[in-house]
């Protein structure tokens, strides 16, 4: 089973976001809508893509075919010890973002962790700060990833949308689940990176 | 006069605009006469001659020194001295707080020297070896951004590149976007905060810590706190050693500690609020560093309101004004009462990832759970963990299982974004037995109970702070009153 890049891609990202619609798949890949749409044709065509009122999923057949390429694509990656070694490195700025992220929702009060209710900026600020620090770390990472795997570099682009939007005063860009927000992105970036790697991740 | 620099002695209390937020805080404490490491303040007007002209002026760096030889007073010591050497903390602080602004800079004006003779004075090389590696990351960090550059020798050198980096700070790109969100000017200066070091890790005669006025999780109107002898700020926030309650501090150093308890008093009364204040304890000697309205629960923010108008510290009008209807929604949240947490059967234990009580049939499968919630049933989504392909199943649940993963886990991150109770991490097999039954999970004690269980609902009327606001407000609903206000601003 072979597909075509921009076939890969456009079902790579069915597969990382697992219910998307068309804006979705525009955001995470960048390709122009119309490519989008038409690979999606040619996916739903071979059975690879199932999509019902506007979203779509990966089909069994699809998931399968995914696998194969990966395997194929990234065999010298895997191999090679060069992405398993930036891997590790994105392990430690994982825990880091993780916990800004927590920071961000619950602060300690008296020993005891507390919702946040965003009601003091000062503490809202140290947070954004530590996620800006995270971020240049990031950023370097992603940059090094993106030699290899040119795609990967579209990340860099939406976290730090994200990371704008969140010290521009839209807290929901932190972590929002109804947004890309820098949580959402990152976790698309970490599922990526464990599909590319063929490894589970570890909580 | 001074034209760039201001002292906080305690003569005056300087406007926040010209020294900051965090400056006029400890300069009204000195005013009260409580005991404050001396400090000294360049400010805001000197960072906006320094944005002009890209340089501090000839005799803003005269008051500079001025400024060092008033602490060198004030303390005993001397900065860069061969003995008994003065440290400095060297902080920013803006009239309004803003993301992008310098980090504090620890321990400055150590080098070889001061650092051989601090060893001396101490008797403890290894504190002073310490003391100058802490400095030394915080200014490469800090000041020199990561560059390759040495850390300046000269402790006057250390400061001035210290001020500058502060200066800097106030136009960095995270500053200026968010002043520009704000609709803030793009010219907002920064002050620099130069105050004396104490040492809460000098030795067992020190410490650090922190009091509420009044415990901020219950309300209670007790002195609430924690105390780390031998340690500084860092050790309390990185948790590598757990802190004691101020108890422990009674035993070891009573003065210090009614003298911290009469602070307390002092500034809750001042403030008209509950204070957090943090402090440091050198050698016996009490230090008070900063002093803030203290976080609290909602449970706590209602009890406060009502003691604090009751003892006539604040109006009954305000006692209401100050809470939101956010708050008061939390405390008539339904909740697990003790009796019927007691009579039913634990069917799985975890850590409590996000706060309260949701109940209904356990389902292991996210499409499944969407299903079940979009014919109406309640249902509770159990995982082994979960990822961003999981959204969906989190939506649709009345609350989150996990078996593997902590308080950061992506379970607990979308959970608390969705305000769904979610316990984390009750181990392996967790989900092979909660499969198929009806389950109530309790985010706030981080237990998963069988079957789905009686709430306890309390109302405004019965219970006792609520029922007395609502008495004062002319026995109006509170949440009327509230919303109302909410939705007038």
């Amino acid at each position: 089973m072979t597909l075509a890049d921009t076939e890969f891609e456009v079902l790579h990202a069915v597969a990382l976001r697992k219910r998307t619609d068309l804006d979705g798949l525009v955001r995470s890949t960048g390709l122009p809508r119309e490519a989008i749409e038409a690979a999606l044709e040619r996916a739903a065509e071979a059975k690879l893509v199932l999509a019902a009122r506007g979203s779509y999923f990966v089909a069994p057949e699809g998931d399968r075919a995914l696998r194969a390429v990966y395997a194929d694509r990234f065999a010298t990656a895997r191999a090679d010890g060069g992405l398993a070694a930036d891997y590790a490195r994105f392990e430690a700025v994982n825990r880091e973002v993780k916990a800004i992220v927590t920071d961000w929702q619950v602060r300690p009060v008296g020993g005891q962790k507390l919702p946040n209710d965003h009601s003091d900026p000062a503490y809202d600020d140290g947070v954004l700060d530590r996620l800006a620090q995270a971020h240049e770390r990031a950023e370097q990472l992603l940059a090094g990833l993106a030699r290899r795997v040119p795609r990967l570099g579209r990340y860099a682009e939406r976290l730090t949308t994200a990371l704008h939007r969140a010290e521009a005063g839209e807290g929901d860009w932190v972590c929002g689940v109804r947004c890309d927000s820098y949580h959402t992105v990152w976790f698309e970036l970490h599922e990526d990176l464990l599909r590319m790697l063929d490894r589970q991740r570890e909580e | 006069m001074n034209r760039w620099t201001v002292r906080i002695d305690g003569s005056i209390v300087p406007d926040p605009q010209k020294i900051g937020g965090k400056a006029a805080s400890i300069a009204r404490m000195t005013a009260l006469g409580l005991r404050v490491p001396p400090a000294f303040v360049v400010t805001t007007e000197a960072c906006r001659a320094f944005l002009s002209n890209r340089e501090i002026p000839d005799d803003g760096w005269t008051e500079i020194e001025s400024g060092i030889a008033w602490l060198e007073a004030e303390t005993g010591r001397s900065f860069g001295g061969s003995s008994r050497p003065l440290l400095v903390a060297v902080r920013s602080g803006a009239a309004v707080s803003m993301p992008g602004m310098m980090d504090t800079v620890l321990d400055l004006g150590i080098n070889g020297e001061t650092e051989a003779a601090l060893a001396r004075e101490t008797g403890d090389p290894a504190f002073a070896a310490q003391t100058r590696a802490r400095f030394e990351e915080l200014f490469a960090r800090i000041v020199l951004r990561g560059s390759c550059e040495e850390v300046p020798h000269d402790p006057r050198h250390q400061l001035r590149r210290a001020v500058i980096a502060v200066f800097e700070s106030s136009r960095s790109r995270r500053a200026r976007a968010y002043r520009k969100h704000h609709g803030l000017t793009d010219d907002l200066p920064t002050a620099v905060t130069v105050q004396a070091m104490v040492f809460g890790n000098l030795d067992d005669r020190s410490g650090t810590g922190v009091l509420f006025t009044r415990n901020p999780l219950t309300g209670a109107p007790v002195p609430y706190g924690e105390f780390l002898s031998r340690a500084q700020g860092e050790d309390v926030v990185s948790g590598a050693r757990t802190p004691a309650s101020l108890d422990s501090l009674s035993e070891l150093m009573p003065r210090a500690h009614e003298e911290l308890l009469a602070a307390g008093r002092l500034l809750e009364n001042v403030e008209r609020d509950v204070q957090d204040v943090e402090f440091t304890i050198e050698r016996d000697t009490l230090f008070l560093l900063q002093t803030r309205t203290a976080k609290r629960s909602a449970d706590a923010a209602v009890r406060i309101a009502v003691d604090l108008a009751r003892d006539g510290k604040i109006g009954k009008d305000e006692a209401i004004s100050r809470l939101t209807a956010a708050q008061v929604r939390a405390v008539l949240r339904p909740r697990l009462s003790q009796a019927t947490r007691a009579a039913t059967r634990v069917l799985a234990r975890g850590e409590p990832a996000s706060p309260g009580v949701g109940a209904g049939a356990v389902v292991e499968d996210c499409d499944e759970a969407e299903r079940r919630a979009a014919e109406g049933e309640r249902v509770v989504l159990v995982r082994p963990t979960t990822s961003p392909e999981d959204v969906h199943g989190i939506i649709a649940a009345q609350a989150v299982i996990t078996e593997v993963g902590g308080s950061t886990s992506h379970a607990a991150v979308v959970s608390r974004s969705l305000n769904k109770p979610c316990v984390v991490g009750c181990g392996p097999g967790t989900a092979a037995v909660l499969a198929g039954r009806n389950a109530t999970v309790d985010g706030d004690g981080g237990e998963v109970l069988e079957g789905v269980v009686d709430l306890e609902e309390p109302r405004e009327r019965d219970h006792p702070y609520l029922a007395e606001l609502a008495a004062w407000a002319g026995n109006r609903r509170l949440l009327d009153i509230l919303d109302a206000r909410d939705s007038k601003s």
